[in-house]
């Protein structure tokens, strides 16, 4: 995964995070943009839905103000983050199986005129084709993930896409390291069915790419 | 050795995160085990294949952060306002009773909660029965229908007579304009057709003189021109035979000045033919 500026700066928060929980509206304001990709990208994974990540996004900042004050250690700021994205995650999950109801938008997301993808910013000179191909396999994969558990798609996001440790999502979810692997032994196991069926090889990934 | 790595060293194995004794225990157990080693290699296969989903781009929209909870005053917590209301309103409620004086009755079928004195009940007037009601009722209806009756008539009357008078007035009017208006039509038939007669001779007359002398001035004109071209076109005849008769002129010299010239020349040679024979 290349590394981006807001990467960068992540991995340098430290003193954002102190300042921020000594009540730095500033400081909880530039972690908010650091940190935002992030949240919003597991999110975006785990639903596989630009409004639900925008959704989940925003309360999981917000919650982020309101209880970052209590943060006792601050080099678990990252986990306890995730805690967060995860049990808003989780909550809309289950608002959204409650309610039974299914938006238009989840039927073929990113298809629609008004869809996210008029908001994200991609970089002009790349090749049409290769976007194109690219976006392509990015569904194809993302469909993939979706067949997953929840459980053991929280993990394997986590994992894969996140770069927690399984110490961190252990942490996260509150759960033994040894749960944590577990999830993501069957998670891989399911995974690898799921891309034989839908026969994604070496070959097809090189093609594609 | 029968150490068999659980599925938990195996993902761990797989992620690097073993500690260095376990993580070559592993390693000498999938050399051994070629099944468990495949099996590695598709995750690690599931692995890159997930490795190009990639991450979407997104810009952090404006999240308000507000002020800290904490600082909010308890009256205006939610579970302080509701009892805090109503407490005020039964204070107002003391007040206002205290002030102006608070008044409570009950008698069956209804309470009265007021404030300030009572009013003192006014007095019942007897009421009327309901058939003198309609006694008066009719009694006025009767004496409105006659009354509107003979106003009625009157004015049928006051309006037949003004009608009568007026188609009076306005007949004989008639008449006499008919009378006048045949009288004058007659005179006037005749003025008009007389003048009328005078007026086509006039018209008539000025167009025959008009005409007539019009036509004198065009033949006049047309009379100098024809003469004017005729004497124009003798001219030009008499020029025209003058040139010929000079042309004939001509050429007789001509003619004659070559019979002379050929005569000397025929008897210059005739001289020499003669001189020769001599």
């Amino acid at each position: 995964m290349n590394k981006t500026l807001p990467d960068v700066a992540m991995m340098h928060s430290d003193v954002l995070i102190v300042r921020a929980r000594e009540g730095d509206k500033h400081a909880q304001g530039k972690l908010v943009q650091v940190w935002y990709k992030r949240i919003y990208n597991f999110s975006y994974k785990f639903f596989y839905d630009h409004d639900l990540a925008m959704e989940v996004s925003q309360k999981t900042f917000i919650s982020m103000h309101r209880n970052i004050a209590y943060l006792q250690d601050t080099a678990r700021f990252r986990s306890w983050l995730y805690t967060i994205a995860v049990n808003c995650c989780r909550e809309e999950l289950r608002k959204r199986k409650s309610n039974r109801s299914v938006s238009l938008n989840d039927l073929s997301p990113g298809e629609h005129e008004d869809s996210y993808q008029w908001e994200t910013s991609g970089s002009r000179q790349e090749n049409p084709e290769r976007v194109l191909r690219q976006s392509e396999l990015s569904d194809l994969l993302q469909a993939c993930l979706m067949q997953l558990s929840e459980e053991q798609r929280e993990v394997v996001i986590m994992k894969e896409y996140e770069g927690l440790k399984f110490r961190e999502i252990a942490e996260t979810l509150n759960v033994s390291e040894n749960t944590v692997k577990s999830r993501m032994y069957y998670g891989l196991e399911a995974l690898k069915r799921i891309l034989e069926r839908r026969k994604i090889t070496q070959e097809t990934i090189g093609y594609e790419l | 050795m029968n150490y068999k790595p659980d599925e938990a060293a195996l993902i761990a194995y797989l992620y690097g995160e073993l500690d260095g004794d376990e993580q070559r225990k592993v390693e000498e157990y999938l050399q051994k085990n070629p099944a468990e080693k495949t099996r590695i290699e598709e995750w690690s296969f599931a692995r890159t294949a997930l490795s190009n989903l990639q991450d979407k781009e997104v810009i952090a929209p404006p999240i308000m952060l507000g002020e800290d909870e904490v600082s909010m005053p308890f009256w205006k917590e939610s579970y302080f306002r509701m009892p805090l209301g109503i407490a005020a309103s039964l204070v107002v409620f003391l007040l206002a009773a205290k002030l102006v004086g608070l008044s409570l009755s009950y008698s069956p079928g209804e309470v009265k909660i007021g404030f300030g004195e009572k009013e003192k009940p006014v007095q019942q007037v007897p009421v009327l029965t309901e058939q003198q009601v309609g006694e008066m009722i009719h009694s006025t209806v009767a004496s409105n229908n006659e009354m509107l009756k003979s106003s009625w008539n009157e004015d049928r009357k006051a309006l037949e007579k003004t009608i009568q008078k007026n188609l009076n007035s306005n007949s004989n009017k008639i008449d006499k304009l008919m009378q006048t208006a045949s009288l004058a039509s007659q005179e006037q038939v005749k003025s008009f057709v007389g003048q009328l007669q005078n007026d086509n001779l006039k018209l008539m007359k000025d167009y025959m003189q008009l005409s007539a002398t019009g036509q004198k001035e065009y033949i006049e004109n047309l009379l100098v021109d024809f003469s004017s071209y005729l004497q124009e076109q003798r001219k030009q005849d008499l020029q025209l035979f003058q040139a010929r008769v000079n042309k004939v002129e001509k050429n007789t010299d001509l003619f004659k000045q070559e019979t002379e010239q050929l005569l000397t020349s025929l008897i210059s040679t005739t001289g020499t033919n003669n001189q020769r024979r001599n």
